[in-house]
């Protein structure tokens, strides 16, 4: 089992001899079950660092934050910035390499093993305790999770309560790390793909019905692609929208600036957007479940990266973030990539 | 009668082989539907996906991406980064519930005018029967 202490000593050390200049993991919020991300730099402050199945977040995303800073410092300091990790979240930071986002000495990476379990579904838990609140979530010692509510603890299988992504995840420990904390089990994954299913096995009329469902829901907030460690490009099709023409713009910004679709969120608009992200992050997405989990209308984008994850790994045997030193999906081919589809 | 339904295909050709093959068709005068919008590309490697998702969105019936045969592109491996990115888009296409034949993809020389008139001519053909493309168009 994963030792919380093992992490907060560890920690503790990086900072005490300055390998780090800082750690980026997760703390209690002083409000809702969900932690916060903590930024810890005085070794006092390690006592902070949690880890539970709360830890949904995938924390990489503050390494676009910590680029952007450090570009803009005169003189920045050059120590890695140490960064708590799961599985997944690891993969992205293979992903950010394989990119040369970030370098590998840009980050000191404290890899957790979700072991046999994962982290929760909140939603999930919520049906279950059918109103009762959850104030604490721990692992339990059998492949359950210890769930306080005001009437005291009481043990619920992971199973039943656990992300999707959990269920099918097949790289549950971190793939990338300086520190590994708890073990790297084996765990057996009939189908990663078994969720996509349903809706794959709907007649395309019915297929077609449900996502014009969904995506007529997406109001463009964007918190899909704000919460994406993917989604770093520093300007993105999606804000080609404001672009005003003058008569004195230049032919040069004009070609460079199209207005590719329109901010208002209606169906036609949405789809633009949700099929640019979809395949901008095939064969970059590793399916953490952070874009699924902040959309304020429950729209299921997880199902779109998802569907590009299998064809990438059906039709061209790939894999994001397991290995950084690959070409990309996009930016290479084998000859014998299938073409039957081709005229 | 009501007048048949004329699908548009917005073609992404490829300077070097299918837009030459286009050419080769017209100057030849072979006949075939009047039905596509040709795009002019440098290569079939350098049709971004959002192009397609462009042309479907500004009303396109139908899309073609057309490059040269594998070994052939002009830039030698265009056409092999395009085979892979394209078959993503129509893999993401479909599975939102777009009907497979309105995006296409082709190899067609400078020398197949004749080619290019029946890729054209069963284009127009596979896609009259599903009329107009109202899914993913824009409509205000
Ligand atoms: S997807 Fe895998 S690595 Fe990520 S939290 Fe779930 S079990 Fe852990
Ligand atoms: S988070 Fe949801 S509503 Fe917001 S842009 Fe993404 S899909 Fe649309
Ligand atoms: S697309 Fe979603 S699941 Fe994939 S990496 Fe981005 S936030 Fe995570
Ligand atoms: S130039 Fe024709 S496909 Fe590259």
């Amino acid at each position: 089992m994963v030792n919380l202490e093992e992490l907060k000593k560890e920690a503790r050390q990086i900072l005490k001899e300055g390998k780090v200049k800082y750690i980026i993991g997760f703390q209690r919020s002083s409000n809702g079950l969900l932690p916060v991300p903590a930024f810890i730099k005085n070794p006092e402050d390690v006592e902070k660092l949690v880890w539970d199945p709360t830890c949904v977040y995938n924390l990489t995303l503050f390494l676009r934050d910590e680029k952007r800073k450090k570009a803009k410092e005169k003189e920045p300091d050059e120590r890695p910035v140490g960064i708590v990790v799961k599985g997944c979240d690891s993969r992205a930071i293979n992903v950010l390499l394989q990119e040369e986002f970030i370098k590998r000495e840009d980050v000191y990476v404290l890899g957790i093993s979700c072991e046999n379990t994962g982290v929760l579904d909140e939603k999930k838990l919520a049906k279950k305790l059918k109103g009762k609140k959850a104030k604490k979530v721990e692992f339990g010692a059998k492949d359950d999770f210890v769930v306080t509510t005001e009437d005291g603890k009481i043990k619920i299988a992971a199973q039943e309560v656990l992300a999707e992504r959990c269920l099918e995840c097949k790289a549950h420990f971190p793939v990338v790390y300086d520190v590994l904390i708890g073990e790297k089990t084996k765990r057996n994954v009939e189908n990663p793909f078994k969720s996509l299913e349903k809706i794959e096995s709907l007649p395309p009329k019915e297929r077609w019905k449900f996502w014009k469902e969904q995506i007529d829901k997406c109001i463009r907030c964007y918190a899909c692609r704000s919460v994406c460690p993917m989604c770093y490009c520093d300007e993105c099709v999606a804000d080609t929208i404001n672009f005003v023409v003058t008569p004195d713009t230049p032919a040069e910004e004009k070609a460079q600036k199209i207005k590719w679709l329109e901010k208002s969120p209606v169906s036609s608009e949405n789809f633009v957007y949700h099929f640019v992200r979809a395949i901008h992050l095939a064969g970059r997405c590793i399916d953490c479940g952070e874009c699924e989990r902040v959309c304020p209308l429950d729209i299921p984008v997880r199902f779109l990266n998802k569907k590009l994850e299998k064809e990438a790994k059906e039709l061209f045997d790939y894999e994001a973030g397991f290995d950084p030193d690959k070409p990309s999906l996009v930016s290479s081919f084998k000859d014998d990539d299938p073409e039957d589809f081709i005229r | 009668m009501a007048e048949e339904f004329e699908p548009k295909i917005v073609a992404f050709l490829c300077k070097w082989c299918s837009s030459a093959g286009s050419d080769l068709a017209g100057v030849s005068r072979m006949e075939y539907p009047p039905n596509v919008i040709p795009i002019t590309v440098m290569c079939s490697g350098s049709v971004s996906p959002l192009y397609i998702f462009s042309a479907f969105n500004k009303g396109a019936d139908g899309v073609l991406v057309s490059g040269c045969h594998p070994g052939d592109c002009h830039y030698i491996k265009g056409n092999f980064y395009a085979r892979r990115r394209i078959a993503l888009v129509k893999k993401l296409l479909e599975y939102v519930g777009l009907e497979p034949e309105r995006f296409q993809m082709s190899w067609i020389s400078a020398a197949e005018g004749v080619k290019y008139t029946q890729v054209i001519k069963d284009f127009v053909q596979e896609l009259k029967p599903l009329g107009p493309q109202k899914k993913l168009r824009r409509t205000q």
